[in-house]
């Protein structure tokens, strides 16, 4: 309750601040549309030189594409905190944080809130609608219900994976490449694990569980029964859970351990 | 009741070595070495409430370390710490609603939304009933003149105005302890005065405990009752102004205007034996230094009798001095 109004407290000054500055927001809108775009085109130029990818045909990949980007955008939305070594821990802005009483991790994400990432859901939810057409799948409404929550277990995975990782900088002075490089492997986690080899699909699937962001979950709704992929689909709810719980715990122990800026 | 607590309170840095040069930096790499560094060292100190009590120190001697210990950001690495009737590390939440905190060099207030703005928000956080928060920031915003600049955005505010901003958006739930990590640095004179009479009345109508630390020695002449010294991590001194410069004023000096030219020997011949001080500002003024044991009407009289005197003037040693004067001898002091 007073977190949530919290929520909407911060996220009108989001939008009073935001509003007067309307060209950024849309050119972030602009930006963010066309990577999303950029990666969308890639896959239909692989799929102009062969007609499937590990046994997925193209509007497969564009699907668990489209589910890909729901999580994503939401990530980007609440949980992104890109940036939060450089500006509250090396210039100190966790002291501010720290003497308010309320989580201080809830107060830096609210902080850094940055609602335009949701267009790219919405784009994502198009994407899977159209290509959910194409597949001629089914609708059921057990299938939105399951929807809401994969969505929900696969925004879980990526808020701990980041969470943890960020808490990284409460643990060494020195910024470290863990965070650009994860940032990269997480788009491996949309193409069928079958494609790569063992130890990768172990990787994405057990240690940075990617796949849990894309192709397993979206798979559900694929019915594709060969890899048993669906069936680790029911897992993410699960893993997200795990995820964020081992995310808030690494933090919670990081800001034991923060020094604070000089002066 | 005590507002604050401290007992042998430790805090310690381990500090990654950097070796020099570029094939030191190669080594670092593989190897890394890390030194352990004591930013305070097992100080004791309690503060009751309603005190105004100064922090005091050179640059790197310990002071923020403490008060962010003090303010719950740090974890200490060992001592006893009560603040407000909380461990400050322990029950974060509950114990940061008690308090107030002012950090000079940082904001607390947002940078682009209105002044008035950030203040709601804070009321939010600090979950302020409406009506109390209104009382209190009518009454604040005409104590410290804020009217005409609340609707201003912060980074279009000078640094006084945004100090004054900073003070009340600290004080806005009621705090029982107010921090102030250099409130004053980079005001002007007239924005310095009205903070320290701010805080004055602050303490003196609402009781506040205010722990401050400053390097303007101005602020603690017009407010505290109480100083603490801290150097290299340890207290070197606590107590009231007025014995510590009591105790470490070790004299005064007498400043002389001659009516004709006169030598620096001709005056020390005056004055041998007294174990004075003479210096020449030029041939028609000279300062003489005077210890505090000897009497200044026998070491004028010396001097009256014998030269051409145009005007006389006796220095205290001030604040300033004496403090530069503790800090230098602490140094050479192992």
């Amino acid at each position: 309750m007073f977190y949530g109004s919290l929520f909407w407290e911060y996220l009108k000054n989001y939008a009073k601040t935001r509003l007067t500055y309307r060209a950024d927001f849309w050119i972030e809108v602009l930006s963010d549309l066309l990577f999303q775009g950029l990666n969308l085109i890639f896959i239909l130029v692989v799929f102009a030189h062969t007609d499937s990818l590990g046994g997925w045909s193209q509007a497969e990949v564009v699907f668990v594409y489209g589910y890909f980007m729901i999580p994503y955008g939401i990530h980007g939305c609440f949980f992104d905190l890109w940036g939060f070594s450089e500006r509250y821990i090396v210039k100190g802005e966790m002291d501010r944080i720290l003497t308010r009483p309320a989580h201080n991790l809830f107060q830096v994400l609210l902080e850094n809130m940055n609602p335009p990432s949701l267009i790219g859901s919405a784009a994502g939810l198009v994407i899977m609608a159209v290509s959910w057409l194409q597949l001629d799948l089914a609708v059921q409404a057990l299938d939105l219900l399951m929807l809401a929550v994969l969505t929900l277990g696969s925004t879980l995975v990526y808020f701990g994976l980041y969470t943890a990782l960020t808490a990284i900088a409460f643990y060494t002075d020195a910024p470290t490449g863990i965070l650009p490089l994860l940032y990269n492997i997480q788009n491996y986690g949309r193409y069928p694990v079958g494609i790569y080899n063992r130890t990768i699909r172990f990787l994405l699937t057990w240690i940075i569980p990617f796949a849990f962001v894309g192709v397993y979950p979206a798979s559900y709704f694929l019915d594709r029964p060969e890899e048993g992929a669906a069936s680790l689909a029911l897992l993410t709810p699960l893993i997200g859970l795990a995820f964020a719980a081992a995310g808030l715990l690494i933090w919670n122990h990081g800001v034991k351990r923060y020094r604070g800026a000089g002066s | 009741m005590l507002a604050i607590d401290v007992e042998l309170l430790q805090k310690r840095f381990v500090v990654q070595k950097n070796r020099e040069g570029l094939a030191g930096a190669f080594k670092d790499l593989f190897k890394r070495e890390y030194r352990e560094v004591k930013a305070v060292k097992d100080i004791t100190f309690q503060i009751p409430q309603g005190e105004i009590c100064g922090y005091i120190g050179e640059n790197g001697a310990g002071k923020s370390t403490t008060i962010k210990m003090l303010t719950g950001i740090l974890v200490p690495t060992s001592g006893r710490l009560v603040v407000n009737g909380y461990v400050p590390f322990k029950e974060r939440e509950a114990f940061v609603k008690g308090i107030g905190v002012v950090f000079g060099q940082r904001s607390q207030l947002w940078w682009d939304i209105g002044v008035v703005e950030s203040f709601n928000l804070l009321r939010k956080v600090y979950r302020v009933p409406p009506q109390d928060f209104k009382r209190r920031l009518d009454e604040l915003v005409e104590r410290l003149q804020l009217g005409e600049l609340l609707s201003r955005p912060v980074r279009k505010l000078s640094l006084g105005q945004r100090m004054r901003c900073e003070l009340v958006a600290s004080l806005l739930h009621n705090p029982s302890i107010l921090f102030l990590d250099e409130p004053t640095i980079g005001l002007d004179i007239v924005v310095k005065t009205e903070i320290r009479e701010f805080l004055k009345q602050l303490n003196r109508d609402h009781g506040t405990t205010i722990l401050l630390t400053t390097h303007d020695l101005q602020d603690i002449e017009a407010l505290c009752s109480r100083v603490i010294m801290l150097d290299d991590g340890t207290i070197i001194y606590d107590g009231s102004l007025e014995l510590l410069k009591a105790n470490w004023s070790k004299g005064r000096e007498i400043h002389f205007h001659f009516g004709a030219p006169t030598a620096l020997a001709a005056l020390e011949q005056l004055t041998s034996g007294l174990g004075v001080q003479w210096r020449l500002d030029h041939e028609l003024s000279a300062v003489m230094w005077l210890p505090s044991e000897i009497n200044v009407s026998g070491a004028l009289a010396r001097v009256v009798g014998a030269a051409d005197i145009r005007d006389i003037k006796i220095v205290e040693t001030n604040t300033d001095e004496i403090v530069r004067e503790i800090y230098k001898t602490e140094k050479v002091a192992p």
